[in-house]
């Protein structure tokens, strides 16, 4: 029994004041002159016992008749079994993460856990409100037959989704409608890695079903990446593969085969290209299908263009012009004049690696240049004494590399977006942004020992083909679904079929769909956009459902794996019936009773 | 017929005709209502009967002579009568304290009820030129009319009612005894009491009245009140005569007393009637004319 306004129970105190009266009898009340005073006398002499009696049977009937009043007041409802189920505020999650789709029992998990969906459903009625959550957060609600369709037709997603998250939200929406039972039915494969962390969801009724029978064993490739991001035009695939044996894997660029060979357990692919294909390419790592097809294939991007054609200027120093040399020697780099090295107060267009001067005279010179090109950077004072070089990212190139003169950088309020490559006792010592890098220190050992130290030559060659060839930029890779900020100037997104999405909005959501996409401005690749699963996904192994239960977070979790059982599960609350009609007429009923026991005799004479 | 019953004092409201005017004013309304409401009887006319004829002797009054006869047989006879009276009756009034008691304001006391009561059958038995003496008693006999059909007995009857009484008891055997020394011969009893007093004396007394032959009829007098306890919650009830006190919750006990006041009446009832006599409970707010009737029953049934 529940009550919908349990507070009106406090006033059954109310049923201590018979008490209290039948207890605390005032015998003295007015004083009445009365003849026959004697039959008072007889009557309380002979019906002694049936007074008591007829007393303790009133002061019940009217504690009786409070109680009843004051619990009918509290709205109790009761569940009434053998009447079909309750009005249920019922929430189905359907697991329809990457892992679903792959194959048991010779038909996709995701359609095994649809079935069962269907079937819940179908035993729901219109007094029943029905939601359906999948992984990747989308809800269908509305009426039996619009869930019923979107169970019928979900897709498989192209990640892991958020089932933790799916499942608090529908343990959210059934706790909040205002209906008299309320229950949680998820759906899933069970896989150990999307619910590595227990919910917490209070006690709502929460049924699961999981396939019974183990995993499928899966092979994937679980990560790959072209290195460097940009290549001049040489670089690599390195890939990584889980798989319980050896497996046999394809590498492509722009569906053209760079490689075919058998990778051994655990065994890295590393394949270095030097392509003829420029600008954006989209690639991929292939491993032969097995029960889950879906992370066989793991998607890349790579920008490939020409050696950088880079003109040194005279006064940019001997180790910079020995370092350039070093790469045109090595073919990473040309003599040209796509871009430059120079001294900021001799700099005239960009993109270009801007160096500071070794004359504190031409810091005028030089911020002048640097406000004409648009570098949003100023030099400042000159700043002596030895500080250490320390890098933003996690290169360590730089390590070991001191700074003895070095001037102060400014950056203009309002400016583009920057990034510090490198700092010197805090401050920023190398900034770049688009199409330039800025050195506030000159290239010669008086001022650093950067020219000197052995990432000199490596990080001029990184700088020149990574930050000054082409657009810049390198790939964004996301997982399916993921929200990021939209890249500045990007107009909209190239699919991997054809066809463009104009992108509206600082952000956007990434595809559902694994894949190469390019961001574009105008007709032009400026960057890529890898959607690919997370590597987690392919684990494939699966709690048991004991362990289940305890991920699933409420104290009425019950995990089922035999699906009749399942569904039998689903639905059950036994319908309420509200009390107070019936409380309310036994009431009056008592209270007629005490009406008749108290009403006098009718005259009665002959 | 209900305009006739309207305009009949016998079944007005007892508070109402009271109001009306003095005891022998409304008793005289009150019988004469209840005789226009009877059907004509054998018995109508109880005056003088004639009995036999015997010879003229002198000294005779002469308006006794029949001279019918005497102008058609020239016989001279003198006609013989019954006995004047056809009965001696007593009323005996209770006046004790208990009696002067209403349960509500709008109603007659009991005494008040008895004394119109008394009055009415005194009015109707002496309308039949029947004998009728009044005892007015309490804890004594407070006063005593003896049984006369004369002229003059209406107004010494009135006026013995309308004696003061109130004694803080009933002794009602007293009394009795002594309406039945009043009736020299078989005659008719009639008691006006609420019988608030012990059973056993009156019923001996009564028997006593039954085996010298007289007819007795017990007429006893209630208050509403008095059978369904008076509309209060908690009440000390006190008896005005006796000075008892009883404290009680009135809806808790009033079952048990109404249950209580019907066995009594039934034992009065079942007392009464064993020894021949007859036994009426009356109501103060009955019209006067049910125990009128009653008494009137008993008179027609009186030797």
């Amino acid at each position: 029994m529940g009550f919908l306004a349990p507070l009106w129970l406090l006033a059954g105190a109310a049923a201590a004041v018979p008490l209290l009266i039948h207890l605390m009898r005032r015998r003295a009340g007015a004083h009445i002159e009365f003849p026959a005073v004697r039959y008072l006398v007889r009557a309380e002499r002979e019906h002694s016992r049936d007074l008591r009696l007829r007393n303790l049977l009133l002061m019940i009937l009217r504690v009786a008749a409070v109680l009843l009043i004051t619990l009918a007041a509290a709205h109790p409802i009761i569940r009434m079994a053998g009447a079909g189920h309750a009005p249920t505020a019922l929430a189905i999650v359907l697991d329809n993460s990457l892992s679903t789709s792959a194959i048991a029992g010779g038909r996709p998990v995701l359609q095994q856990l649809q079935a069962r969906a269907r079937e819940i459903v179908r035993r729901a009625s219109s007094t029943d409100r029905l939601w359906l959550v999948t992984a990747d957060g989308v809800v269908h609600g509305g009426t039996r037959d619009a869930v019923l369709d979107a169970a019928a037709h979900a897709e498989p997603f192209g990640g892991a989704g958020d089932l933790r998250a799916a499942t608090s939200r529908a343990a959210l929406l059934a706790r909040a409608a205002a209906f008299p039972a309320k229950e949680i039915a998820v759906l899933t494969d069970g896989q150990a890695t999307s619910w590595r962390e227990p919910l917490a969801l209070g006690d709502v009724p929460l049924h699961a079903f999981m396939p019974a029978a183990p995993a499928p064993a899966n092979h994937a490739v679980v990560a790959v990446r072209a290195i460097p991001a940009r290549w001049t035009p040489r670089g690599a695939v390195r890939a990584r593969l889980l798989a319980s044996d050896s497996a046999t894997y394809r590498i492509t660029l722009e569906g053209r085969t760079l490689a075919r060979g058998i990778a051994a357990r655990d065994e890295e692919i590393v394949l270095r290209a030097e392509p003829p294909e420029r600008g954006w390419n989209a690639g991929t790592v292939e491993l032969e299908p097995d029960e889950l097809r879906a992370d066989d294939v793991r998607h890349f991007a790579v920008w490939i263009g020409a050696a950088p054609a880079v003109a040194i200027h005279p006064l940019a120093g001997s180790f910079a012009h020995s370092a350039l040399d070093a790469l045109v020697q090595s073919g990473r780099a040309s003599t040209g004049n796509d871009m430059a090295v120079v001294p900021a107060d001799e700099a005239t267009k960009l993109p270009a690696l801007l160096i500071a001067p070794s004359d504190p005279i031409k810091l005028g010179a030089s911020n002048r240049a640097l406000e004409r090109l648009g570098v949003p950077w100023r030099f400042g004072a000159a700043q002596h004494g030895e500080s250490v070089v320390r890098a933003v990212d996690s290169t360590r190139a730089l390590e070991g590399v001191t700074v003895s003169v070095r001037y102060a950088l400014t950056r203009v309020t309002g400016a583009e977006r920057t990034d510090t490559i490198a700092t010197a006792g805090g401050a920023p010592w190398i900034v770049a942004g688009a199409r330039y890098v800025l050195v506030a220190s000159p290239l010669a050992p008086p001022a650093t020992t950067f020219p000197l130290h052995a990432s000199f030559v490596p990080w001029l060659d990184d700088m020149l083909s990574q930050r000054l060839s082409g657009e810049g930029g390198i790939p964004q890779e996301v997982a399916p679904g993921e929200h990021i900020a939209r890249p500045a100037g990007v107009e909209a997104l190239e699919l991997p079929e054809g066809g463009m999405t104009r992108l509206t909005g600082d952000s956007l959501t990434a595809p559902a769909r694994a894949g190469t996409y390019f961001y574009q401005r105008g007709t032009a690749r400026v960057g890529a956009l890898v959607v690919n699963a997370e590597p987690s996904e392919s684990e494939l192994a699966r709690l048991t459902p004991q362990a289940l239960a305890v991920k699933l977070g409420t104290r009425a979790a019950t995990v089922f794996t035999d699906s009749t059982a399942f569904g039998a599960s689903v639905l059950t609350a036994a319908p309420q019936r509200p009390l107070v009609a019936p409380l309310l007429l036994i009431a009056a009923i008592t209270l007629l009773v005490e009406t008749l026991i108290t009403t006098p005799a009718r005259r009665n004479v002959s | 017929m209900d305009t006739a019953r309207a305009t009949r004092a016998d079944l007005l409201d007892p508070a109402t005709i009271a109001a009306l005017g003095r005891i022998e004013v409304t008793a005289r309304w009150i019988v004469d209502g209840f005789l226009s409401g009877l059907h004509r009887s054998p018995r109508k006319g109880f005056s003088v009967e004639f009995a036999e004829h015997r010879p003229y002797q002198a000294g005779d009054e002469p308006r006794h002579v029949d001279w019918k006869l005497a102008a058609r047989a020239d016989r001279w006879a003198v006609k013989q009568y019954e006995e004047e009276t056809n009965l001696r009756a007593t009323v005996v009034l209770d006046v004790s304290r208990s009696m002067a008691w209403s349960g509500a304001p709008a109603r007659l006391t009991k005494l008040a009820y008895a004394e119109r009561l008394a009055a009415a059958i005194a009015l109707l038995f002496l309308r039949q030129r029947d004998a009728v003496g009044l005892v007015r008693f309490d804890d004594v006999v407070r006063s005593s009319v003896p049984p006369r059909v004369r002229t003059g007995q209406w107004v010494r009857l009135v006026a013995a009612l309308e004696e003061p009484g109130a004694g803080s008891a009933s002794h009602a055997a007293d009394a009795l005894e002594a309406a039945g020394r009043l009736i020299a011969r078989r005659g008719m009893v009639v008691l006006i009491s609420d019988l608030l007093m012990d059973r056993a004396d009156v019923v001996a007394t009564v028997r006593g009245l039954r085996n010298a032959g007289h007819q007795a009829v017990v007429l006893h007098v209630l208050d509403p009140a008095e059978l369904d306890l008076p509309q209060s919650n908690e009440a000390l009830f006190v008896d005005p005569e006796s000075g008892v006190e009883v404290a009680t919750t009135v809806a808790d006990v009033r079952a048990a007393y109404q249950a209580t006041v019907r066995e009594a009446l039934a034992e009065w009832r079942r007392s009464l009637t064993s020894y021949g006599a007859s036994y009426e409970p009356v109501i103060t707010d009955a019209p006067f004319g049910v125990p009128l009737r009653r008494a009137f029953s008993a008179r027609q049934e009186a030797p």
